[in-house]
């Protein structure tokens, strides 16, 4: 017996793999470490050992899956093509299945009812937001909780969902506002809607939607990730277009079989309105602006440009903060199980971006946003793409 | 103390690995066979190394050397259950001399990081094999690789001033020097290429070549393999010296084209890539030359790429031709050959043909300026007798490119490989000589055994001496 879920890594995918290496200098963690086995081939030759039956599903292997962060940079690199997001999610699952005490509790419960279930999440955030008035981030940092990385709370909490905006026969545009990005990301969702009208849409934004489920699927935990798939299916049945605003939700969402043709991340949606006339070039206002590339959006989506575009049509100088570096370490709940490589990959990149020298950074996933958050002093001005257009077009 | 046990005691538990998996995930390179591993070690620094050689060495354990396991000969395998040396943690680049350029790496420093941390200085390591984003430099010095821009830069050899290593017996000794011309033997040369079977290499002196002040890359069409091979000749002959030419074939072109979408032309029956650098005059006219000489042989297309963007999409093309091929079958092997340039279109239509006859799906990219070939085999080694028939094709094509006067291997090395065709190109005298050569350096036969030289290369075989 060596799998045991419906959907185990498929043999076809695991054999599209021909050990050439040339994914292992792309990998944050065989970068850190030169070790094979926490290399993408490394962890596909294991994979792929249960698959023939000569290794069996113990700690190491638990060990080796769980210390991916699958940003999927290896998917970018491989000349073969091998889907390694799809086949270590699956590994993941099966690891989950076969040694349930492997993902810690803690773990669990953030990837899942902690995001999946609005009055803890709302809840938990009111007690951020006064820690945060009593100062007290830096104490909860020390317990493992990256609260230094969030930007202010504001109290009462805001929301988004539920809401529609702009004229009744324009083209709408759904907007997907997830979990935390809902709660602790409001000013990126003011400024979608914004600067989604100006591109001529009516925006609306169902109540019935839930966490995108990446969280949960990227640790394994599959059924709590179908659950909210099906909720989101449901709530977004009559989408023509899905907008989404946080490049790890929408990477999840893209790959959904339901959902996944009418997804766009929303620097896809304001780059191509800016190119076809709908939305406006401001003038140049002589100030740079470096753009992260977040793994969720690079490889997960193969978006490259747009963020680019947008942050430039603001009347912003466009400079790389990191290009081709590695993953921020943020990686979803990967900081609760490895917050040492975290941090290390975290203080990585923070020192990349300050040897760039520009001191406003563009981040298009809310998760690598708190990461550089946290490795940044607050002199660092970090936003959404679409949030330095919206403040360009306000100012104009 | 138990063999691991002492490892523990040097190292600690993080740094040797002994698990299945492990044994597992170590038994491999970049090639298609896989051996038996007793442990992995990952030393930080020569002190660990030589410390890990001794108690190898009391243990009666053989070794083997490994950097990034990009090797397609089989070399970082071990045949005899072996110990597995990991050297990707001696990444430090030690010491740049910008003046003298020259510089002290570490053999786990991979290669086009060294190039890029250069760049702010205008230099870089000339050697520049297809697995430049991948490979160290160490695994590049005991290959002696080489790469496209060998052409006009020579291979690995020519760029390495000396190098430190630690001999099976724990010694830790330095070959060559800064200086340019030794009294002496020169060990250096002997070392470089030795596929680890001398010592394990643990700090490099490596030469550094400054960057051309100006570069053009040309993409060009032909509608046959011996139009662009034709056009390499003519190039040859005109005199001028491209820093690269390389060639690949139609269903090579279409694999890659599906993975960089770099505007390769998928319809052409072969392209050439080509890269001239120099002063802004003399890549100029080069490109005239080139374009001119292409047009005469019936090129349908002439792509020149002057900014770095487009220079690089290209080269990634061509970079990722290897890994490509997996597109069209789970496992490929790769051929490594080289024949003179003036046999080159001979030599290839017998490989086509061989290819044929054993009905294998084949694909082609080279090194066409140096005539080193690489005919690929992508096949499903699953089924059944369909390695045999690969391997029995490989040994045919290494015949064929004797026969025209080339040689076994044009980079990738012996290995485990190809050690069985050695006879092939040397006589028993020849292969005695060799085996003795490393016998002085290691007389227990304890480094990377049964590799590059074929069994029973000693002709007085001395007991006890393993080879
Ligand atoms: C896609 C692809 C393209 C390639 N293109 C080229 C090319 O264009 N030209 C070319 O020459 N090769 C090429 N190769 C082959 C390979 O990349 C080279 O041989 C490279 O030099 C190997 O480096 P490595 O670090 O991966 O070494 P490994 O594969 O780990 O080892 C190779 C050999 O070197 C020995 N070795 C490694 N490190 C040390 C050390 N520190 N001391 C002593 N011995 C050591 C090993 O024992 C083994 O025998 C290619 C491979 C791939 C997968
Ligand atoms: S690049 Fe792709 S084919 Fe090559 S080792 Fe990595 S996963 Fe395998
Ligand atoms: S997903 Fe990222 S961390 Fe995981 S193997 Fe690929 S490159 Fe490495």
């Amino acid at each position: 017996m060596s799998w045991v879920t419906e959907h185990p890594p498929a043999r076809v995918d695991l054999d599209a793999c021909v050990t050439c290496g040339l994914c292992l200098p792309v990998c944050p963690t065989f970068r850190l470490t030169g070790d094979e086995t926490a290399s993408p081939r490394g962890r596909l030759a294991a994979i792929s050992a249960v698959d023939a039956g000569v290794l069996g599903i113990d700690e190491r292997f638990s060990d080796v899956i769980g210390f991916c962060l699958q940003c999927r940079a290896c998917e970018t690199a491989c000349p073969s093509l091998v889907p390694f997001g799809d086949i270590i999610e699956r590994a993941t699952a099966e690891v989950v299945a076969q040694m349930p005490s492997t993902v810690s509790r803690v773990r669990r419960f953030a990837a899942t009812t902690g995001v999946g279930t609005p009055w803890i999440m709302r809840g938990g955030s009111i007690l951020l937001g006064i820690a945060q008035r009593l100062r007290l981030a830096g104490a909860l940092e020390r317990l493992g909780i990256p609260a230094s990385g969030l930007r202010r709370i504001p109290i009462p909490l805001p929301t988004a969902r539920g809401g529609s905006w702009g004229a009744s026969d324009a083209p709408t545009a759904m907007l997907f506002v997830g979990c935390v990005a809902d709660v602790w990301f409001a000013e990126i969702h003011q400024a979608t809607i914004e600067v989604l009208l100006a591109a001529g849409y009516r925006v609306e934004s169902p109540k019935a939607q839930t966490c995108c489920g990446a969280l949960a699927a990227h640790d394994g935990l599959t059924d709590n990730a179908e659950r909210m798939s099906a909720a989101n299916s449901s709530a977004f049945a009559s989408a023509d277009l899905i907008v989404v605003n946080v490049a790890g939700c929408g990477s999840h969402l893209k790959a959904d079989p339901e959902l996944g043709s009418r997804v766009r991340d929303i620097t896809e949606v304001v780059a191509d309105a800016i190119s076809d006339g709908r939305l406006e070039t401001l003038p140049a206002n002589g100030t740079s602006v470096a753009i992260q590339d977040p793994c969720h959006l690079e490889h997960g989506q193969g978006i490259v440009d747009a963020p680019r575009a947008v942050v430039a049509a603001a009347g912003y100088e466009v400079v790389d903060a990191d290009r081709d570096g590695l993953c921020c370490g943020a990686a979803g709940t990967y900081l609760i199980d490895y917050p040492e490589t975290s941090t290390e990959l975290g203080e990585r990149k923070a020192a990349a971006v300050r040897a760039g020298g520009t001191k406003i950074v563009a981040s298009a996933n809310v998760g690598c946003e708190m990461q550089l958050r946290r490795f940044l002093d607050d002199s660092y001005d970090i936003a959404h793409p679409v949030e330095f257009y919206a403040r360009a077009r306000r100012g104009k | 103390m138990t063999f691991i046990e002492e490892l523990v005691a040097l190292l600690g538990p993080e740094r040797v690995r002994h698990h299945p998996l492990d044994l597992i995930v170590f038994s491999k390179d970049a090639g298609v066979t896989s051996g038996k591993v007793i442990a992995a070690v990952l030393p930080e620094h020569t002190q660990e190394v030589a410390a890990i050689v001794r108690i190898a060495r009391r243990h009666d354990t053989p070794i083997v050397p490994r950097g990034a396991g990009t090797g397609l000969a089989g070399g970082a395998v071990p045949v005899e259950p072996g110990l597995i040396v990991v050297l990707t943690r001696l990444n430090e680049i030690h010491e740049v001399d910008e003046v003298g350029r020259t510089a002290w790496v570490g053999p786990g420093v991979i290669n086009l990081d060294l190039s890029r941390s250069l760049e702010p200085v205008g230099l870089h390591f000339a050697p520049d094999p297809s697995s430049q984003q991948a490979c160290t430099i160490g695994g590049n010095v005991a290959t002696n690789a080489g790469g496209p821009h060998c052409l006009a830069d020579g291979t690995t050899i020519a760029h390495v001033l000396a190098a430190e290593l630690v001999t099976a017996d724990g010694s830790v000794v330095v070959v060559g020097s800064e200086a340019p011309d030794l009294p002496g033997l020169d060990l250096r040369a002997v070392v470089v290429g030795s596929e680890g079977t001398l010592g394990i290499i643990t700090k490099v002196l490596v030469r550094l070549t400054e960057n051309a002040p100006d570069v053009a890359t040309l993409l060009i069409g032909f509608p046959t393999i011996e139009a662009a091979a034709g056009t390499v000749s003519g190039i040859i002959a005109s005199g001028l010296i491209p820093a690269a030419l390389e060639i690949m074939d139609q269903p090579m072109v279409v694999a890659v084209e599906n993975f960089v979408h770099a505007g390769y032309p998928t319809d052409a029956g072969a392209v050439l890539l080509a890269e001239v650098t120099g002063t802004r005059e003399g890549v100029k006219s080069g490109v005239a030359v080139i374009s001119a000489i292409a047009s005469r042989n019936d090129a349908t297309e002439v792509r020149v790429a002057t900014d770095s963007a487009e220079r690089a999409i290209l080269w990634k093309g061509r970079k990722s031709a290897f890994g490509a091929v997996a597109q069209a079958a789970p496992d490929y092997y790769l051929h490594d050959t080289v024949v003179p340039r003036t046999a080159l279109v001979e030599v290839l239509r017998k490989i086509y043909e061989i290819g044929d006859r054993y009905d294998l799906h084949m694909l082609n990219v080279f090194h066409a300026g140096d005539g080193n070939l690489h005919p690929l085999v992508a096949f499903d080694a699953r089924k059944p007798g369909m390695l045999e028939r690969v391997q029995a094709a490989a040994t045919e094509m290494v015949e064929v490119s004797i026969e025209a006067g080339g040689s076994l291997s044009g980079e990738h090395g012996i290995g485990l490989e190809k050690r069985h065709l050695m006879h092939l190109v040397f006589s028993d005298v020849d292969l005695d000589a060799q085996a003795r050569v490393r016998e002085a350096f290691d007389d227990a036969g304890m480094m990377n055994p049964s590799k590059i030289l074929p069994e029973g290369s000693r002709c007085f075989d001395a007991s006890g001496v393993r080879l």
